[in-house]
C-alpha cells in the first residue's frame, strides 16, 4: 500500500547531478519550475520537455524508478488530460463531433501540454532533488539558503533539523503503518470494502497506534539528542563542507539560460523562428 | 576513585506522583563493569538518566567526574563524559547515513572538520563497522544499528557509556556482538561501562552487580555474591542464570552443592567431583 512513496528517497550514486551542489540544485529547482509552468508554444514546451529528459538521463537513475515517481499521479494525468481535451473551446472548426462531444484543435494541444507539464514537474523535481540529493545535504542546503532569515529570528536551524529527522524517519514510520495494518487486518479489520467514507473512518484504528508511537519515538529520539550534547545551532560545526565548483555556475547559468529561451519562445510564433532559423543560412 | 557518586539520590517525575528514585548511595569506580538488574518500574532507566545529566535530581546528588549534574553551566560536560545507548535502535539514530549519524555530538561540540573525521573514522573502527560509513541507516540489521548507535557516543569521546537495555531489542547474534562490543571498551579501552539488563547471561560478565527494588539498591556486590542469594533475587521476582538455579535446585534435593555457580562448565565440574569421579 505505501511501497511506492518514492519522496524523500534517496539513491546513492556518482551522477554529475550528484556531485552537484545542494544549494545549486534547489535555486535550479526552482528556475527549472519557472521553464515547466511558464513554457506555452510547442517550441518552449519541446524546449522544457528536452530539458526534463536530460537531467533524467543525466542522474543514472533507473528507468524503473523514474516511473515510479509518476506513477503514483497516473490517476490525475489522465483526469487532466480528458478535461483539457474536451473542455477547451476551440476557433476553429471542431475536429470531431459526436452527441454531447466535441474535440477541436486547441483540446488536444492543451492536453499534450498539460501532460508534459505534470511528468516535467513531477520528474524533474525527483531527479533534481529527491533521488540525488543526500537528505543531510539538502537540509544543509536550505539552512545555508534561508540563513538570513537568522537575522529577523527566524529559526532555521531548527527548522533543518526538524525537516532532516522527519526525512529520516519516513521509512521507519511507513514500516510501523504496515505493522499496525497487519496486525487491524489480524484482528477483522476492513480496509477494502466499502464506500470512501467508511474506508477513511476504518483508517482511525490505524492512525492512533501510530500517532501515539511516533509520539514516544520523539520523546525517546529528544533524550538521545540531549544525550549527545545537541543544543541547537549555535556553535554547531558540520562535518561535511558545502563546495560550490566552477561546474556547479555552469549548470545554474545554463538552466537560466534556458529558462530565458523559453520565455523568448513563448512569444515567438513557430514560423518565425523557421524563417529567422532559414535566414541564417 | 569513583567517577559517578550518588548521595541520598531522590526522584519523581512530578511533586505528586510516586517517588520513583528513594534515597541511594552508590559509587561506581572509574574503568569498572558494572551491570544493573532490576524488574520493570523499578527506576533503573530513570537512575541511568540521572547518571548523564538528562534528568536532574529532586533530592540529594549525582557526581559525574567531579561535576555535579545539577551545575546548570556545565550540563555538558558531564553529558559528553557521560554517554548512553538506548534500547530502540531506531530512535536514538539521527541522520539517514551512517556517518552522518556518528558525527552527530561531535558536530554538537562544535569540533573543528578534520577532527571530527578522525573521530568518526575511530569510533566505527572500534565497533567494526568502518565499511559501512556511507550506508543508510535505515537498511542495516538491529546489531549493526546499535554499533552504529555506540559509535556514534564514542565519537563525543566519553569515560563512561551507559546501556540502558541496548540488547533488550536484538536478535541473539546481534545480542551477542553488543556484549561483546561493550566487553572491549572496558577491558581494551579502559572506558567505564554500565549496563542495564534483564538478560542473566550479560550480567554475569559483569565486575559488578547491582539488584534495584522499588527504587532502592536492595543487593549490590560480585556476581559470585549476588547469585548466590537466589532466595532474595526470586523475593523481588528476578531470575538467576539457568546454571546457578540447577545447582540451586539439587541443593534443595539434598546435594551439597556450592553457592554461587555462573558457568555451565564450573557446575559440571562440581558435579563431577561429587560423582566420585566416575569413568574418565
Amino acid at each position: 500500500m505505501l511501497k511506492d512513496v518514492t519522496f524523500g528517497q534517496y539513491y546513492p550514486g556518482d551522477s554529475f547531478l550528484h556531485r552537484a551542489d545542494a544549494r545549486i540544485k534547489i535555486i535550479i529547482l526552482i528556475i527549472y519550475l519557472v521553464i515547466a509552468l511558464a513554457a506555452q508554444s510547442a517550441l518552449a514546451v519541446a524546449l522544457s520537455a528536452a530539458f526534463t529528459l536530460y537531467l533524467a538521463v543525466a542522474s543514472h537513475i533507473k528507468l524503473r524508478l523514474l516511473l515510479k515517481s509518476v506513477k503514483p499521479l497516473i490517476f490525475v494525468l489522465v483526469f487532466t488530460g480528458i478535461i483539457n481535451l474536451f473542455f477547451t473551446a476551440g476557433s476553429g472548426e471542431p475536429l470531431l463531433q459526436w452527441k454531447f462531444i466535441t474535440i477541436y484543435r486547441e483540446g488536444i494541444r492543451n492536453a499534450v501540454i498539460m501532460l508534459i507539464r505534470l511528468v516535467s514537474l513531477v520528474l524533474g523535481s525527483a531527479v533534481l532533488i529527491s533521488y540525488t540529493t543526500n537528505p543531510i545535504d539538502l537540509t544543509d542546503a536550505i539552512e545555508s539558503l534561508l540563513s538570513p532569515l537568522k537575522k529577523i529570528k527566524v529559526p532555521v536551524h531548527e527548522f533543518a533539523m526538524m525537516m532532516s529527522i522527519a526525512l529520516k524517519f519516513i521509512p521507519t514510520l511507513i514500516e510501523e503503518t504496515n505493522k499496525i495494518i497487519s496486525a487491524q487486518k489480524a484482528r477483522c479489520a476492513d480496509f477494502e470494502s466499502g464506500n470512501v467514507f467508511r474506508r477513511i473512518k476504518s483508517l482511525v484504528p490505524v492512525l492512533v497506534p501510530l500517532f501515539v508511537s511516533a509520539i514516544r519515538r520523539a520523546e525517546e529520539l529528544a533524550d538521545a539528542m540531549e544525550c549527545r550534547c545537541y543544543r541547537g545551532g549555535e556553535g554547531r560545526t558540520k562535518l561535511k563542507e558545502m563546495k560550490t565548483r566552477p561546474a556547479d555556475w555552469i549548470f545554474l547559468l545554463a538552466a537560466a539560460a534556458m529558462c530565458a529561451c523559453v520565455i523568448f519562445l513563448n512569444r515567438v510564433p513557430v514560423k518565425e523562428v523557421f524563417e529567422f532559423w532559414k535566414g541564417m543560412f | 576513585m569513583s567517577f559517578i557518586t550518588c548521595r541520598g539520590l531522590t526522584f519523581s517525575y512530578s511533586p505528586e506522583s510516586r517517588v520513583v528514585i528513594n534515597g541511594i548511595d552508590l559509587e561506581i569506580e572509574k574503568g569498572s563493569y558494572t551491570a544493573v538488574l532490576g524488574h520493570n518500574g523499578c527506576g533503573k532507566s530513570t537512575l541511568a538518566k540521572l547518571m548523564c545529566g538528562i534528568l536532574l535530581p529532586t533530592g540529594g546528588s549525582v557526581c559525574v567526574g567531579g561535576i555535579d549534574t545539577a551545575d546548570a553551566e556545565r550540563a555538558y560536560e558531564v553529558r559528553r563524559k557521560c554517554g548512553m545507548v538506548f534500547q530502540n535502535p531506531d530512535n536514538q539514530l539521527v541522520a539517514s547515513i551512517v556517518e552522518d549519524d556518528v558525527a552527530f555530538a561531535p558536530e554538537n561540540l562544535g569540533l573543528p572538520r578534520g577532527e571530527i573525521r578522525r573521530r568518526v573514522d575511530e569510533a566505527l573502527a572500534t565497533v567494526d563497522m568502518s565499511g559501512y560509513a556511507k550506508h543508510s541507516a535505515n537498511k542495516l540489521s538491529g546489531g549493526q544499528k546499535q554499533r552504529v548507535a555506540i559509535a556514534g557516543v564514542l565519537a563525543m569521546g566519553p569515560e563512561c557509556i551507559i546501556f540502558d537495555e541496548a540488547t533488550a531489542m536484538l536478535d541473539p547474534t546481534g545480542r551477542q556482538e553488543i556484549n561483546a562490543a561493550m566487553k572491549r571498551l572496558n577491558r581494551e579501552m579502559g572506558l567505564t561501562v554500565i549496563t542495564i539488563t534483564h538478560y542473566m547471561s550479560e550480567a554475569v560478565e559483569a565486575d559488578r552487580i547491582i539488584v534495584m527494588d522499588h527504587g532502592a539498591v536492595a543487593a549490590d556486590g560480585s556476581p559470585r555474591e549476588i547469585f548466590s542469594q537466589v532466595e532474595k533475587l526470586k523475593a523481588i521476582s528476578l531470575s538467576v542464570p539457568q546454571v546457578t538455579e540447577l545447582m540451586y535446585e539439587m541443593e534443595l534435593d539434598g546435594f551439597a552443592m556450592p553457592r554461587g555457580i555462573l558457568h555451565a562448565m564450573e557446575a559440571a565440574d562440581e558435579i563431577e567431583k561429587r560423582a566420585g569421579g566416575g569413568k574418565k
